[in-house]
């Protein structure tokens, strides 16, 4: 008896003890500025990278604790809305450009114009413009420059993965250089795509994946959109938008592409796919195929651009930290020209910053050899990413998404689209 | 004072007495001080400005006004020596003390720390292999207890301080000191002192009423005792329950009458959502080809269908016209996916229970797919269903080849089915994945069915010259209805609330277009990528229903079933 009350008072002394120890661990935390910052890798090479840069960082008074976020089961975007929801959220986090608004106009992110006006030697110019503009976004007056929502982590374009091998065997011109020559237009491109997909039922001369990126590539580059000028209302309908569509629904009609809904990285990575369309992201991925292989640029369309896309994704603040200062610091830290050099290495993105010593640096990274074709992608006009300030983009590109997706399928024609894309698509704005 | 009119006695029996009734006093003048103190923190809430949302307000004063209720209810009924009044004090001051525990907990940090713990519990794990030596060490001690109880009781001593000093090394390096000292600092604020003293009292109320004595002089009886051990050993489940599943399950019903973001934005709107949800008109058109914007107004409703009836055309409008859309697809997965899964379990079942040798390997070999990761699952199967690159469709091409090889004629033509890029087969693709990873669940509840038939059934069935078919569907199937009812009743249930399949599987989730788009994966969006909570409650809510509907039906099916036989 004496024993059981011995064991029972010892048990209970340990589980005492260690909740003691639990708590002396946030109590220390709350001594210090320890800030919890968030990105959403690719790969685990590059979740290493970061990680080595929150490690490396030294910011005075500040521990940092990097948290490499999203996985295969967890939407990145879900899991950061659920803890923002219950006030477990980082307090600087990575978003993409589309999800700004959703996030400014609820209050989630802090508004750091006036820290940002306090800095010496910040300036907004520093960053691509087309980030910035949404970035610097005031709702309330509608005028860009007001506020600043976050600072842009990176930058990425679509460009085409080649297999050159493929593209050999199908006796084609070098896509390259048909570049180089000025002549890699769209028919150029379906020529191509004809060709090396006549090689073998099992091959294709082209895959995209299927989301409002690459289908949204054609669309800009015959001079069309998803949004009028001012992001207030449906652009689908108009001829141009149409005319992309049209080129993309006869590309997927005539077998020489990966049908869409399909995922184009296995062909490609086993090298039965001649064009394979994704940002620089996918890159590290690519690495390790076993045939030759380079990038372009996308071709030219009749608007005479190739229509790509800037993509980016920003640092914000998380509105409720306890240490904006810290948090804007280390905003500031990540985004620096030697930061973004370092991830630049892994040749995942582009730095976000207008300098030539990041673009050199991010030009070394080989293979691809032709690593120029996504900072071409920067020169050419290209359409950025982003929010929308006065409507819903979920709801936006739920339509969008599967209103093409009909289309792309050969389910509805253009001209069924064009007549009731907008109607519904429309809704997503007050 | 004197309670129950008893005068106060100073020996033996009587002086158990004293104590008991001195214990009383205090109960009943805690319980007055309680109740006090329950009105008046009601008061506060309602006075001056607060924070504190309006439901949440709500819901503490209606259990701060029913704990004071209750509190006064108590006072006559253990001054009476009633036992009603010691069950009511007993709860009182158990659910008192379990609130300021944990709260106190809670307010210091300690959860969060918990799960920091994690990352220092590495630092003492050898510490902690040095304790867990010497308990080993103590073991092997006691193999020498009757042959050299000396020897054997050094071994113990040596033991036992080598475990106590593990231990103690162990608490060091996960950082006691630091956080005992922190504790102490932080327990001089206002509020860590209130919820201190509210745990020691409510913890000395508590025990003082659970005592033998107070026991005796509440006049309980051994079926009482038995009550009350049972609701406590029931308690910390009873109260997780409450405070994990059904709080939350109300709270989501709150929800779905507001518009909240779930980011503290919730108006009360009523039955709005669900109005939404089931919002539909419909209007005759002109043409099979009229543009339904033409006949219902397209700045509400979204065209859901159009149908003919009687050489007349009609298109369906929908306020919301994902949800019905999900709702098909949601039905059309349950059609596909519930024989699937059910019916080659039957069969596969009825083989393993066969005594031929190496059908344990087997039985085991079928069941992998059921506890196999969603994420892994989909991803092999992914990759499988790829219509370029995949082995399905490699197979499907090599058999066609054949065949046409075989005929010496192209008799058949390769489909090169887009099994993830093709709205007409996506949700088959989704349903014959799911159905395999079901099967070996449902393959073992069958077995165990079957196992539990009577082999004299099938010597009669044999007897009377009946072959393996009428055997099997005379014997087996109807002596495994009860087996049959809940793997369907389950499965059912399962496939109503797909979502796990359907979100890693599909890219992107509920594609292509909408044709893999089910209820539970179009809440969720609503819910976390649209924040509307508010109305991804409602939708939640109305499957609910529609779930227990489909149960129902079934049962009430099988209970006539029952009854007929």
């Amino acid at each position: 008896m004496k024993q059981k009350r011995v064991l029972l008072l010892l048990s209970l002394l340990m589980v005492a003890s260690l909740v003691f120890s639990a708590y002396g661990l946030t109590a220390a935390q709350e001594e210090e500025v320890v800030l919890r910052w968030r990105t959403r890798p690719d790969n685990q090479e590059e979740a290493d990278v970061y990680q080595s840069i929150s490690d490396s960082l030294e910011l005075e008074g500040i521990t940092l604790e990097y948290e490499p976020g999203g996985s295969e089961t967890a939407s990145y975007q879900d899991v950061l809305k659920t803890e923002l929801a219950s006030g477990t959220a980082p307090d600087v986090f990575w978003i993409p450009g589309t999800d700004v608004a959703d996030f400014a106009t609820r209050g989630l992110i802090l508004d750091m114009r006036a820290m940002a006006d306090a800095t010496e030697g910040y300036s907004d110019d520093a960053f691509y413009p087309g980030p910035m503009f949404h970035l610097t976004f005031n709702p309330e007056t509608g005028n860009t420059g007001e506020a600043l929502w976050g600072l842009p982590r990176d930058v990425s374009t679509f460009a085409l993965y080649i297999n050159l091998d493929l593209l050999a065997e199908a006796g084609v011109d070098d896509p390259r250089e048909l570049e180089a020559n000025g002549e890699w237009t769209w028919d150029a491109f379906m020529e191509v795509a004809e060709a090396v997909s006549a090689l073998g039922d099992d091959v294709q001369g082209y895959g995209g994946s299927a989301w409002w990126g690459p289908y949204g590539v054609w669309m800009n580059a015959a001079g069309g959109g998803f949004f009028t000028e001012d992001r207030s209302a449906c652009a689908l309908d108009t001829p141009e938008a149409l005319e992309g569509l049209q080129f993309a629904q006869d590309l997927y009609a005539s077998g020489a592409a990966v049908p869409y809904g399909e995922d184009p990285e296995p062909p490609f990575r086993s090298g039965n796919l001649g064009m394979f369309q994704n940002g620089r992201w996918a890159t590290p991925g690519i690495r390790t195929v076993e045939f030759e292989w380079d990038v372009v640029g996308l071709p030219t369309g009749p608007a005479g651009n190739p229509g790509n896309w800037l993509f980016w994704g920003a640092y914000v603040v998380n509105a409720n930290t306890p240490y904006p200062e810290a948090a804007w610091e280390l905003v500031q830290a990540l985004t620096t020209a030697e930061v973004q050099g370092i991830v630049a290495e892994l040749g995942a993105n582009i730095p976000s910053r207008v300098s030539e010593e990041a673009l050199d640096a991010f030009l070394s990274f080989t293979p691809p050899a032709n690593n120029q074709a996504f900072l071409d992608g920067l020169a050419n006009s290209p359409t950025a990413e982003g929010p929308l300030w006065a409507g819903s983009w979920p709801d936006f590109g739920a339509v969008m998404d599967t209103a093409v997706s009909s289309l792309l399928t050969g389910e509805t024609t253009v001209e069924e689209f064009g007549a009731t894309v907008c109607d519904e698509a429309n809704k997503a704005f007050p | 004072m004197t309670v129950n009119n008893q005068p106060p006695s100073v020996s033996g029996p009587g002086k158990f007495q004293d104590n008991t009734d001195l214990v009383l006093r205090v109960l009943l003048f805690w319980h007055g001080i309680f109740a006090i103190g329950a009105l008046a923190g009601t008061l506060m809430l309602w006075r001056g400005e607060s924070t504190i949302a309006m439901w949440l307000k709500i819901i503490y004063s209606g259990a701060l006004v029913i704990s004071a209720v209750l509190s006064v209810i108590a006072i006559p009924a253990i001054a009476r020596r009633k036992h009603a009044g010691r069950v009511i004090s007993l709860i009182l001051n158990y659910l008192g003390f379990l609130l300021c525990f944990f709260g106190g907990l809670h307010y210091l940090g300690v959860f969060t720390g918990i799960d920091a713990l994690g990352a220092t519990f590495a630092n003492g794990l050898p510490y902690f292999g040095l304790a867990f030596v010497g308990y080993l060490i103590g073991a092997f001690g006691d193999r020498y207890e009757d042959r050299q109880p000396a020897f054997a009781k050094n071994i113990k001593r040596g033991a036992k301080y080598i475990g106590i000093i593990g231990g103690i090394l162990f608490l060091i390096a996960v950082g006691i000191i630091p956080g005992t000292l922190s504790l102490l600092s932080k327990l001089s604020s206002f509020r860590s002192i209130i919820l201190l003293a509210g745990t020691i009292i409510f913890a000395l109320m508590t025990w003082l009423m659970w005592r033998e004595p107070t026991r005796v002089a509440m006049n309980a009886k051994s079926k009482d005792q038995l009550m009350l051990d049972g609701y406590l050993f029931l308690s910390p489940n009873f109260i997780g329950f409450l405070f994990f599943f059904a709080g939350p399950l109300l709270f989501s019903l709150y929800i779905s009458f507001t518009d909240s973001d779930a980011f503290g934005n919730a108006n009360w709107i009523g039955l709005e959502n669900y109005q939404e949800i089931f919002d539909l008109t419909m209007a005759p058109l002109d043409s099979p080809e009229q543009l339904a914007k033409e006949v219902i107004d397209i700045e509400v409703y979204d065209e859901l269908t159009r149908f003919q009836f009687f050489s007349k055309n009609y298109v369906i409008g929908a306020v919301d016209q994902l949800f019905w859309i999900s709702l098909g697809n949601t039905i059309k997965f349950v059609i596909l996916a519930v024989p699937l899964s059910v019916i080659p379990a039957l069969m596969l079942a009825t083989v393993l229970n066969s005594k031929v040798p190496g059908m344990k390997v087997y039985r085991a070999i079928y069941f992998i797919p059921s506890v196999a990761a969603v994420v892994g699952v989909a991803m092999i199967w992914r990759w499988l269903y790829n219509s370029t690159v995949g082995y399905l469709n490699y197979f499907i091409s090599g058999f066609v080849e054949f065949v046409n090889k075989i005929a010496g004629t192209p008799l058949l033509t390769d489909p090169q089915i887009g099994w993830t890029s093709d709205t007409k087969v996506a949700l088959l693709a989704v349903a014959i994945m799911a159905a395999w990873q079901w099967m070996g669940f449902n393959t073992v509840l069958f077995l165990a069915g079957l196992q539990n038939i009577p082999g004299v059934l099938y010597e009669a069935a044999t007897v009377d010259g009946a072959n393996n078919w009428q055997q099997f569907w005379n014997v087996t199937l109807p002596t495994l209805a009860p087996t049959t009812f809940f793997v369907l009743t389950t499965t059912t249930i399962n496939a109503m609330q797909i979502f796990d399949q359907v979100f890693v599987f599909t890219r992107p989730p509920g594609g292509p277009g909408t044709s893999t788009t089910t209820i539970v994966l179009y809440l969720y969006r609503q819910g976390f990528q649209n924040f509307r909570q508010g109305y991804a409650s409602a939708l939640a809510w109305v499957l609910f229903l529609l779930i227990f509907g489909l149960t129902l039906f079934q049962y009430m099916r099988q209970r006539s079933g029952d009854e007929a036989i």
